[in-house]
């Protein structure tokens, strides 16, 4: 009897491991963004973005709050969050999708993998569909994942004020850039 | 009369063009906060974690933007893609933390020590219900001291 309890216990906990394994986080994962414009090139990081990968169902989510972007000007970060953003109104951003491709590699083995990425991103308080292509690269068991993509502006109700409008690009690129721990 | 007139008028512009483009060039390169010269709200990393859960419009409204001076047991000390140190500060919620950027990194920081983290918080970001990872108050642009 207390064999049976010893191995039941033993299957569970493998059960519970072997789920976890599979789900892989971040906290400060890194999302910047450049902008080309005419006087000065606009840049932000923002290095507090939390992630969540899942191997098994191949679902991928980032969330961030807009406030977090730092700009190597403060002028530009007070502009970026309250005549672009509205980071008051519009606090956080969000991406959830899912990754093709994901489930032919071994998360043991070390590799670079081209995946596929499609999912809906907030921003702004507009949720759009987007696809794009990214790189997840597996070393020493360690996950990261980058990927770079541009976006609209006009597509996510960001208006330029007319004063700078021929001053600043109409769409930005986005770099992603994660670095996932394990879920134990 | 006339030509005396005409100068002074070009001079009052010349004096507002050298005024308005000082003061433009000075507001674009005005420098970020001063953390370190900026009186802090003091707290608890275990009362601001607890206050963004339980009411979070105070906790906005109260800590948002502002620099707070926080208290806590360090979890674990990393650092991320940039080399910038983070601190995790224990909070009521095992898989929950502080978050905090160091500006400059700190040393001697050992785990289970207590601490005090001056920084600006930045908010709090809800974490993944579906997958059960509760999420973290971020404090970036910090600074330790014992």
């Amino acid at each position: 009897m207390i064999k049976k309890i010893i191995y039941l216990a033993i299957f569970f906990l493998f059960i519970k491991s072997s789920c976890f394994c599979q789900e892989y986080f971040t906290k400060n994962g890194r999302i910047s963004f450049f902008s080309k414009a005419t006087l000065e090139n606009i840049s932000a990081d923002n290095n507090q973005v939390i992630s969540l990968l899942n191997t098994k169902n191949s679902t991928l989510r980032f969330y961030l709050l807009v406030n977090a972007f730092h700009f190597p000007k403060a002028m530009m970060e007070q502009h970026f969050n309250s005549d672009y953003m509205e980071s008051d109104k519009y606090p956080s951003s969000s991406f959830k999708g899912i990754v093709t491709g994901i489930n032919n590699f071994d998360v043991e083995k070390d590799g670079s993998y081209s995946v596929s990425v499609n999912g809906t991103l907030e921003i702004h308080g507009v949720t759009k569909n987007i696809t794009t292509t990214g790189t997840i690269i597996i070393k020493n068991g360690k996950l990261s994942a980058t990927c770079v993509f541009k976006i609209i502006l006009k597509d996510y109700n960001i208006e330029i004020p007319s004063i700078v409008i021929n001053n600043i690009s109409k769409q930005i690129e986005i770099t992603v850039a994660c670095q996932y721990e394990k879920r134990s | 009369m006339k030509k005396r007139s005409i100068k002074n008028i070009l001079l009052f512009f010349g004096v507002f063009v050298v005024l308005a483009s000082t003061t433009g060039y000075f507001l674009w390169n005005k420098p970020h906060t001063n953390i370190l010269a900026t009186e802090a709200i003091e707290i608890s990393a275990i009362t601001l974690y607890n206050t963004f859960i339980t009411d979070s419009i105070k906790a906005k409204k109260t800590y948002v933007n502002k620099v707070l001076s926080v208290t806590g047991i360090v979890k674990s000390v990393s650092v991320n893609q940039q080399n910038q140190q983070i601190i995790l500060l224990k909070t009521s919620e095992p898989d929950a933390s502080v978050n905090c950027t160091m500006e400059t990194n700190a040393i001697g920081i050992k785990i289970g020590g207590e601490v005090l983290i001056k920084g600006l918080c930045i908010g709090y970001i809800n974490g993944e219900t579906d997958m059960g990872l509760p999420g973290d108050v971020f404090l970036v642009r910090c600074y330790y001291s014992t």
